[in-house]
C-alpha cells in the first residue's frame, strides 16, 4: 500500500516535472512557475520529511491525515486568492484595451470619412 | 451672443472667482450651452484667473454630449436617436458593447447621415459600466464638459432631457440623476413591485451610510460635470454599477442631486437584470457599496 508519505514523494517530483515541461513551453510564465515549484519542493519536502508534519499535527492538536489536509487546503486557498487577484487585474487591462481599440477604430474611421471629404471636394 | 463683459459678470455670479480677465471676442451662452471658460488656480493667492473666452478656442468650447450604451437594442435605438436628433443640437455617442443583432448596423447607417451621430464599438461584450466607461473616454478626449448617460431601450423621456441637463448646469452638480418618484405622475412608468422594493433598498442603505437622501439611485438617467467625467473615466463600477457610481460620488464629496424626470416602459430589447439576476444584482451591489465605504476619500 502507498503510503502517504511516498504520495507526497511522487506529488512533488511529478509537479517539478509538469512545471518545468509548461515553463520550457513558454505556457507558463516564469514568474507564476516559482510558487508551483516551491509547491513541489514542500511536498517532497514533506514527503521526505514525515517528521514534520506530524509536529504541525501535534502542534495543532489534528490527526495525521487532518493535518495534511489542512495544509493541502491552505496552500490551494493561496493559490486560488492569487489567481482571482491575476485574474481582476487580467480583466481591467483586458477592459481598457478593448476600449482603447474601440476608440482608436472610431477615430480612425473619423480620419477616413475627413479625407474622404477632403477628396470629393 | 453675449459681450465679455456679460460673461464675466455671468460668471462672478456663480462663484466664479475671476481676476485679470484676458477675452478675445464674444462668447456665446445660455443656460444649456454654458461656461466658455478654462480657470487657472493661483495657488499662491487663492484666486483663479479666467484665461480666457474659450469660444475662440474650440478645444475648450463648452459641448455635451448624449452617451448611449447600447447591447442588443435593435428594436428601440433608432427611435430613441431619431428624437433626440429632432429635439436637440447635442452631439450623440452610442457605445455599442458587443451587440449580436442590428444595433451596429442601425447606429452606423445613422451616422453616416448624421454627423452629430457618433460611435464607438466594443469588440466583445464587456457589460454595462465598460461601455459607459468607453464613453467617458471619448467624452474626456472631446473635452465635452457635460456627458448625459441616456438609454437606448427607450425608457428615458426626451423631453426631459433639457430640464435635467439645465438644473445640473445651474445647481453645479457633478451628478444629477433623472429621478421617476421625485414627482409622482400618474403616468410616469414606476417599474415592476420587485424593482421598486430593491430600488428603496438602494436609497435607504445610500441614506444609512451618508445621510445623502436620494430617491431613484438606479436610475441611468443621469448628467455628469466634466469633472466626474473624468474621474469615472479613470475608475467606473463594472456590473450593474449606478448605485456604486452614486455612493462613490457622495463618498467623495462630490455634488449629487436629483430631478425629476419621466420614463417609460422599455421599447425593446431584454433587461439584463433577471431571474436569478436579480438576487445577484443585489447581493453584488450591497457588497460593493459597503466595502466602497471603508475606502479613503479619493477625490481632493
Amino acid at each position: 500500500m502507498m503510503s502517504a508519505e511516498l504520495l507526497m514523494l511522487v506529488g512533488g517530483i511529478v509537479g517539478f516535472m509538469v512545471t518545468l515541461y509548461w515553463v520550457r513551453k513558454r505556457e507558463i510564465r516564469e514568474k507564476w512557475c516559482v510558487p508551483w515549484l516551491a509547491l513541489a519542493v514542500l511536498l517532497l519536502f514533506f514527503g521526505s520529511f514525515p517528521d514534520v508534519v506530524m509536529a504541525i499535527a501535534t502542534w495543532a492538536r489534528l490527526s495525521y491525515a487532518t493535518a495534511v489536509l489542512a495544509v493541502s487546503l491552505t496552500i490551494i486557498y493561496f493559490f486560488a486568492f492569487s489567481v482571482t487577484v491575476s485574474l481582476s487585474r487580467q480583466y481591467h487591462r483586458n477592459l481598457r484595451l478593448t476600449q482603447e481599440v474601440a476608440l482608436l477604430e472610431q477615430r480612425l474611421r473619423h480620419i477616413e470619412e475627413c479625407q474622404k471629404h477632403r477628396i470629393e471636394t | 451672443m453675449t459681450t465679455p463683459l456679460e460673461t464675466f459678470e455671468w460668471l462672478k455670479l456663480r462663484g466664479h472667482r475671476l481676476s485679470g480677465t484676458v477675452f478675445h471676442g464674444p462668447c456665446t451662452f445660455d443656460t444649456h450651452v454654458v461656461l466658455l471658460i478654462e480657470e487657472e488656480r493661483k495657488k499662491d493667492r487663492g484666486t483663479c484667473s479666467l484665461v480666457a473666452c474659450v469660444q475662440d478656442i474650440p478645444h475648450y468650447q463648452m459641448k455635451t454630449l448624449i452617451l448611449i450604451p447600447a447591447f442588443n437594442e435593435e428594436e428601440a435605438i433608432d427611435g430613441c436617436i431619431k428624437s433626440l436628433l429632432d429635439n436637440y443640437d447635442y452631439d450623440i455617442l452610442v457605445v455599442n458593447d458587443g451587440s449580436t443583432d442590428e444595433t451596429l448596423k442601425i447606429v452606423s447607417a445613422l451616422s453616416s447621415h448624421h454627423p452629430r451621430v457618433k460611435f464607438i464599438s466594443l469588440i466583445c461584450n464587456v457589460g454595462i459600466g465598460g461601455a459607459i466607461q468607453a464613453g467617458f473616454l471619448y467624452a474626456t478626449r472631446h473635452n465635452y464638459c457635460m456627458t448625459v448617460q441616456f438609454d437606448g431601450d427607450g425608457q428615458h423621456d426626451v423631453n426631459s432631457l433639457a430640464g435635467i441637463i439645465s438644473y445640473a448646469e445651474v445647481n453645479q452638480l457633478d451628478l444629477c440623476i433623472g429621478s421617476r418618484f421625485c414627482n409622482l405622475e400618474t403616468d410616469n412608468f414606476l417599474s415592476t413591485p420587485l424593482r421598486r422594493l430593491g430600488i428603496r433598498f438602494f436609497a435607504a442603505l445610500i441614506g444609512m451610510l451618508t445621510g445623502t437622501r436620494v430617491t431613484d439611485p438606479t436610475s441611468g438617467y443621469r448628467v455628469y460635470s466634466k469633472a466626474a467625467t473624468q474621474l469615472f473615466s479613470r475608475y467606473y463600477p463594472d456590473d450593474y454599477p449606478e448605485p456604486e457610481a452614486l455612493f462613490f460620488c457622495v463618498r467623495n464629496g462630490l455634488n449629487v442631486g436629483e430631478f425629476p424626470v419621466r420614463m417609460h416602459e422599455r421599447q425593446g430589447g431584454i433587461s439584463s437584470i433577471r431571474y436569478f439576476k436579480t438576487l445577484y444584482y443585489m447581493i453584488k451591489v450591497t457588497v460593493a457599496i459597503l466595502i466602497d465605504r471603508l475606502r479613503r476619500k479619493e477625490v481632493q
